[in-house]
């Protein structure tokens, strides 16, 4: 398609009616300044071209003048197939179509409204989507033809597109039938498999998964059936063992019940023998004892006539023996009588042994009270003597004036004060030494008293700061010293006088030394009485003095009643000694005659008890042995009372003792038939009886087993598990052999398609070759052979380029911007070329090569120049001066 | 004093049939129905009694229904039955024979230990089996020398001389002679097998299954109608057809252009289809031309036949018919479709030239369906 002629109204910038054209087949150059338009015009043909004419949006919106309810529209002229047509498109309010064609020379309409969009895109062999807007994916071969501003490169290529590239090479890689068929093994493929390959999963999941889903289901439901019929056949064979066992317990328990009953009898035979022997025995033990009971009998009788003998002699001595004794007891008797007189006169005289210890006992305490009464009146003496002293030194002490040493002290201390003072004054005051040859008369003016000295004796006369005196018949004299500190000395000197009278006045003396004296007399004194006070304390030694005076009485009362008691010791005080002595002797011949005396006693009290007791004793045993002579005498008249004989008796022995022979010999026959079975037959029979039970209950519970077991075989045997087995492995044969089948199918189909898909990479790959050679020779023209080989995507796209001394191709990117605006010039170029390879063809460059330098802009205008032979170009552009080198270019101003 | 009896074994009532698709329900009732064809053929035949030597039942697990159905079935009959158990249904603890339907069937005796059963014309000899498997002879305790009347045994087992690697309840060749029999009735195997004495009459043969099983059974599908004339005669056997569905298995190379065509013809002239398994398997080469053969064959294979099959698995397409592939678009397609063939001819292994056959098969059929 070449376009003639364009128009527009109301169009964005475009108010009023814009028309330009008729345009060159060739070069045309329409040239603008910046912003009045140029792409504006360029949109406005391609939505002639492909929007339907009622198209709404916001983005139809956007053409409509600005502020202005006016509706755009736009006509096209362009030729395409050997037509010339026309198109009128307004769009929004009052949207309508209509196409013409010229026919001799007049654009005759040939449609209008939707069938004009129709038409139209049937002459464009464009497949823009029914209704709205056409993208660039839509624009059929514009897509290629066409380069937007700012959008030179190209990045993909739709539709039937890329088809026509190939039919242009005559490189049909499919051709539309074999498109059409590829579609359909894609389609078939993907019913079951992903675009990556793997088989499709979920809702639209390949029937092959769900057979293989079921599969899944009934293999384990095969598991589940084999399981159970395992279990059926396993019950099946228990119930079997327990029949075996119950069978076999019971064929026991027959055998066991056998021979219970055999050892039974044997049992009871034993009873019987054992029974037998018993009596057996007892019989002859019944004729031993009769045997032996005559034999007793014969003993006894000679036993108790033997007896009776010896008894009538005893008795007889027994009764001697008791008279003599009895005369002994009498004997002993008296002499016990003596002996008891003897022992009491003995023990009498003991009693002055206590009175005669008493009298010494008397004479020792006599004796102690007086030694203690002389003691006590000598302490009491001495304290008599002591407390005189005390009373009297206590009395001296009393009246002695005593100073203590403080005192004493500070009366040296008062009388070295006075001194001090006085000579202090002394030294103050004027002295006058007056020394008469002869006594006279001297007054004292100053103080008014009247002297008399004697010759040769000097006097002095002392004042404060001025003495006078008045000497008779010689006048008076006068001296005087400096004033002032006589007082103050005088003061002292009272003050110290003062004191030293009351210190002294107690004692009358103011001399130190004096009253030292009399200190020193009292403490003397002091010290004196406190050793009588020690002393009184040791003579009463912690007695009171009361109470020794007391005790000093009773000692005299005790004295005197001792000497009451015995008056001779008022005279001759008893000697202890003697008197112990005297007391001894006296005591031990006491003590020795009354030993004597008791053991007298003793003697004749146990000879004659001694009597008495043989004399009771023998009086006893003749009775006992009176007692025991009739008591035999009894018992043989008993034996004897049989009314036999001892003959008879004899006799009667030896046909016991026959019989007696005769049951042993019974009980010895019962004995071996006994011991001909072995062993009590009953000890056995128990256990047999119990093995015999165990057994039975054995029968039982291998009767409750097979109960229990056959129950559960039943229940199995009546789910008829095979059946479902059967069945179920009919299923999943049927399933198996359906995912055999689809399996194939499925690795059929994507044989099919992996094998299609392959050879149509590899037919692809060798279409774009001789595009890729043309854009290299039209680069080689432009930038020289240093790029190389532009390398183009099986889709026609520029992908990369192979330069000439790279070891591979290398992303576009890595090319400046001049380069990859003149590579993609280039590619649009060749590709257009093949597509004019029919009919010239329209390619529209809006706003391109701005990166390009004039150098090589040159070169693109040839090329340019050189392939307008066979394209129609248009170039929008706000600097035509660059075209201007382009021969036989139009050229179009656009003005508003 | 002769007798006369149906000598039928190998019921194996419950069968699974397995691979047969829709057709297992039919095959299984079969089964049962030709029991009905055996009880009329005995009431024709006017037989004494019928013997049934073992495996009436496929397992002693089988639904409790079809041991329902067959007693009712036998306990309608008019004539005395007498059945041992076999491997399949051998006499255990919940088994089979513990059913109350053979209690209250009075017609019906299941011989349930080796002794002689005396009837009035003859003494039956049962060997019933009570296990699965057993290495021994389960005529052995059989001792008919001495019996005036005739003398019938049933046993179930190993014919010696058949191919068996372990003895399992193996059965003396001679057994019958041994055991002072008339006649030997056997059960197992499936297939109709006399046993000619030296003199050539028969004492022992086995009666086959009355229904066949499995593809590839021969002889089977009968009874045998015996008749002993007297103590000591030699028995007239007579095998009857009692089977309803026949079982075809057939093999095909077809290695020239048309040759479907053959197989077509003798497909179609198979009578009764609808009671006919049938197994059809090809191998050889496949002509674009003869494609709509097959499908012909594939449709008249599955519909007409109670079971059909086509295994096509072994058939690769001829070679030198690339007729359908120049057709192909030029390109990719007819690349691929070059490829393949060459694939199916020679691929690797039989799994990838089965694909690649498949997937040439789908190219064709989806290009017919775009219409190129
Ligand atoms: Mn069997």
């Amino acid at each position: 398609m070449i376009v003639k002629r364009i128009g527009v109204t109301n169009w964005r910038g475009f108010l009023d009616p814009m028309e330009m054209g008729p345009f060159s087949e060739r070069l045309n150059v329409i040239h603008a300044p910046n912003g009045t338009g140029k792409s504006s015009l360029f949109e406005a043909m391609r939505r002639a071209l492909f929007d339907v004419h009622h198209v709404g949006g916001a983005e139809i919106e956007e053409i409509r003048p600005w502020g202005r309810k006016l509706s755009p529209s736009v006509f096209v002229e362009f030729s395409e197939g050997g037509n010339t047509y026309r198109v009128e498109k307004t769009f929004m309010d009052g949207a309508s179509a209509k196409l013409f064609q010229e026919e001799e020379g007049r654009f005759q309409p040939i449609a209008d409204g939707r069938n004009a969009d129709t038409r139209l895109r049937e002459i464009l062999s464009a497949d823009p989507p029914g209704r709205g807007l056409c993208r660039q994916e839509h624009w059929g071969l514009g897509q290629i033809l066409w380069a937007p501003q700012g959008e030179l490169a190209l990045k993909q290529i739709s539709g039937g597109v890329g088809e026509s590239l190939r039919s242009a090479l005559g490189m049909e890689v499919s051709g539309a039938s074999g498109s059409r068929l590829e579609e359909l093994v894609e389609a078939r493929f993907l019913e079951f498999f992903t675009r990556g390959g793997a088989p499709k999963k979920g809702k639209n999941a390949a029937p092959v998964v769900a057979w293989q889903q079921k599969q899944e289901t009934l293999e384990q439901e095969l598991v589940d059936l084999r399981e159970e019929h395992r279990r059926y056949e396993e019950a099946s064979r228990q119930v079997d063992d327990a029949r075996n066992r119950r069978e076999q317990a019971r064929r026991e328990a027959d055998a066991l019940r056998e021979s219970v009953a055999g050892l039974r009898k044997a049992a009871e035979e034993y009873v019987r023998l054992k029974n037998e022997q018993v009596r057996k025995k007892e019989i002859a033990e019944i004729a031993r004892e009769r045997f032996e009971s005559i034999g007793r009998t014969l003993e006894e009788i000679k036993a108790t006539r033997e007896t009776i003998e010896g008894l009538e002699k005893s008795v007889a001595t027994l009764s001697g023996e008791n008279e003599q004794a009895k005369a002994d007891v009498a004997a002993a008797k008296a002499l016990l009588e003596k002996t008891r007189t003897a022992r009491e006169v003995a023990r009498r005289r003991r009693d002055l042994i206590t009175e005669k210890q008493k009298t010494i006992d008397a004479a020792r305490d006599y004796h102690a009270c007086r030694d203690e009464l002389t003691k006590l009146e000598q302490r009491l003496e001495r304290l008599e003597e002591h407390e005189t002293e005390l009373g009297r030194v206590k009395k001296e002490r009393a009246e002695m004036i005593s100073p203590d040493p403080a005192k004493i002290r500070e009366l040296r201390r008062r009388l070295g004060e006075r001194a001090a003072a006085r000579a202090a004054l002394a030294a103050s005051q004027v002295h006058l030494t007056l020394t008469p040859r002869k006594d006279c008369e001297i007054e004292n003016l100053t103080d008014a008293g009247k002297h008399t000295i004697k010759g040769g004796s000097p006097t002095v006369f002392s004042g404060d700061e001025v003495v006078e005196v008045l000497i008779r018949e010689f006048g008076s004299v006068r001296a005087s010293g400096p004033e002032g500190g006589a007082d103050a000395h005088r003061a002292h000197l009272e003050a110290a006088e003062t004191r030293i009278k009351t210190l002294s006045q107690p004692f009358g003396s103011d001399d130190p030394d004096y009253l030292q004296k009399r200190r020193e007399e009292a403490d003397a004194l002091d010290q004196r009485i406190a050793a009588l006070r020690k002393q009184i304390e040791m003579v009463l030694d912690g007695d009171e003095r009361d109470s020794m005076v007391g005790r000093r009485k009773e000692l005299k009362a005790t004295i005197d009643d001792f000497e009451g008691q015995h008056p001779n010791w008022r005279s001759a005080p008893p000697v202890v000694g003697l008197l112990q002595t005297e007391f001894e002797t006296f005591s031990r011949d006491v003590n020795e005659s009354v030993a004597s005396a008791e053991d007298a006693f003793e003697r004749s009290q146990s000879d004659h008890a001694a009597a008495e007791k043989r004399q009771v004793e023998l009086n006893g045993m003749l009775k006992a042995g009176q007692g025991n002579l009739e008591t035999a005498g009894k018992r043989l008249k008993v034996l004897v009372d049989d009314g036999l004989s001892d003959n008879d008796r004899d006799k009667k022995r030896s046909e016991a003792l026959m019989a007696w022979q005769a049951a042993k010999a019974g009980v010895e026959a019962a004995e071996s038939e006994l011991n001909s079975i072995p062993g009590d037959p009953a000890r056995e029979l128990e256990k047999l009886e119990k093995q015999r039970q165990v057994m039975e209950e054995e029968v039982a519970h291998s009767r409750d087993q097979e109960k229990s077991a056959e129950g559960r075989l039943q229940a199995l045997a009546a789910r008829g598990t095979y059946s479902r087995l059967a069945a179920c492995e009919e299923s999943l044969a049927e399933v198996a052999d359906r995912i055999r089948r689809e399996s194939l199918r499925m690795e059929a189909i994507r044989l099919l398609y992996e094998t299609v898909r392959d050879a149509k990479g590899a037919l692809l790959a060798r279409v774009t070759a001789p595009v890729e050679e043309s854009a290299s020779r039209m680069l080689a023209r432009v930038a020289g052979p240093r790029l190389g080989r532009p390398i183009f995507t099986q889709d026609f796209v520029p992908d990369a380029i192979n330069p000439e001394i790279s070891a591979g191709p290398v992303n576009l990117q890595n090319l400046s911007g001049g380069e990859q605006e003149q590579l993609h010039l280039i590619a649009r170029l060749a590709l257009a070329d093949l597509l004019a390879k029919d009919q010239r063809q329209l390619v529209v460059l809006d706003d391109v090569l701005n990166a390009t330098d004039s150098g090589r802009l040159r070169r693109v205008l040839s090329l340019l120049e050189e392939i307008s032979e066979r394209l129609q170009i248009i170039i929008l552009t706000c600097h035509p001066e660059r075209y201007r080198a382009l021969e036989g270019a139009e050229f179009f101003a656009l003005t508003r | 004093m002769s007798v006369r009896f149906i000598h039928t074994a190998d019921w194996q009532i419950g069968m699974k049939a397995a691979g047969l698709g829709n057709a297992a329900a039919t095959v299984r009732e079969a089964r049962i129905h030709s029991i009905e064809r055996i009880l009329r053929l005995a009431d024709d035949q006017g037989v004494d009694f019928l013997l049934i030597t073992g495996d009436l039942f496929e397992d002693n697990a089988v639904d409790r229904l079809l041991i329902r159905k067959v007693g009712d079935l036998l306990g309608r009959f008019s004539r005395p039955v007498y059945i041992i158990p076999g491997n399949h249904d051998p006499l255990v603890p919940g088994s089979v024979w513990e059913h109350p339907v053979w209690a209250e069937a009075s017609n019906i005796t299941i011989a349930r230990s080796a002794d002689p059963i005396e009837l009035d014309r003859c003494v039956l000899y049962p060997c019933p089996l009570k296990e699965k498997y057993s290495t021994q002879d389960p005529t052995a305790w059989i001792d008919a020398h001495q019996t005036e009347k005739i003398a019938i045994g049933l046993a179930h087992g190993n014919v010696e001389g058949l191919p068996e690697a372990e003895p399992d309840y193996p059965i003396p060749r001679d057994a019958a002679r041994r055991r002072g029999l008339d006649f030997l009735a056997v059960g197992h195997w499936h297939s109709h097998v006399p046993y000619p004495d030296p003199d050539g009459s028969v004492r022992l043969a086995y009666s086959g299954t009355h229904e066949t099983s499995k593809f590839g059974e021969r002889d089977s599908g009968n009874v045998l109608v015996v008749e002993i004339p007297g103590r000591g005669a030699t028995p007239v056997i007579e095998c009857v057809p009692t089977g309803a569905l026949r079982w075809v298995s057939s093999r095909h190379a077809v290695n020239e252009e048309g040759s479907l065509e053959d197989v077509l013809r003798e497909v179609r002239t198979i009578e009764n289809p609808e009671a006919v398994l049938l197994r059809l398997s090809l191998s050889g080469l496949l002509f674009t031309s003869d494609r709509p053969r097959l499908s012909s064959l594939r449709e008249i294979v599955g519909t007409r036949f109670l079971f059909g099959a086509v295994e096509d698995e072994g058939l690769i397409p001829a070679p030198d018919d690339d007729a359908w592939i120049e057709t192909l678009p030029g390109g990719p397609l007819r690349e691929a479709a070059v490829r393949m063939r060459e694939q199916a001819v020679s691929g690797s292994d039989e799994q990838a030239r089965t694909v690649a056959a498949r997937a040439l098969i789908e190219l064709f059929d989806l290009k017919e369906q775009s219409g190129t």
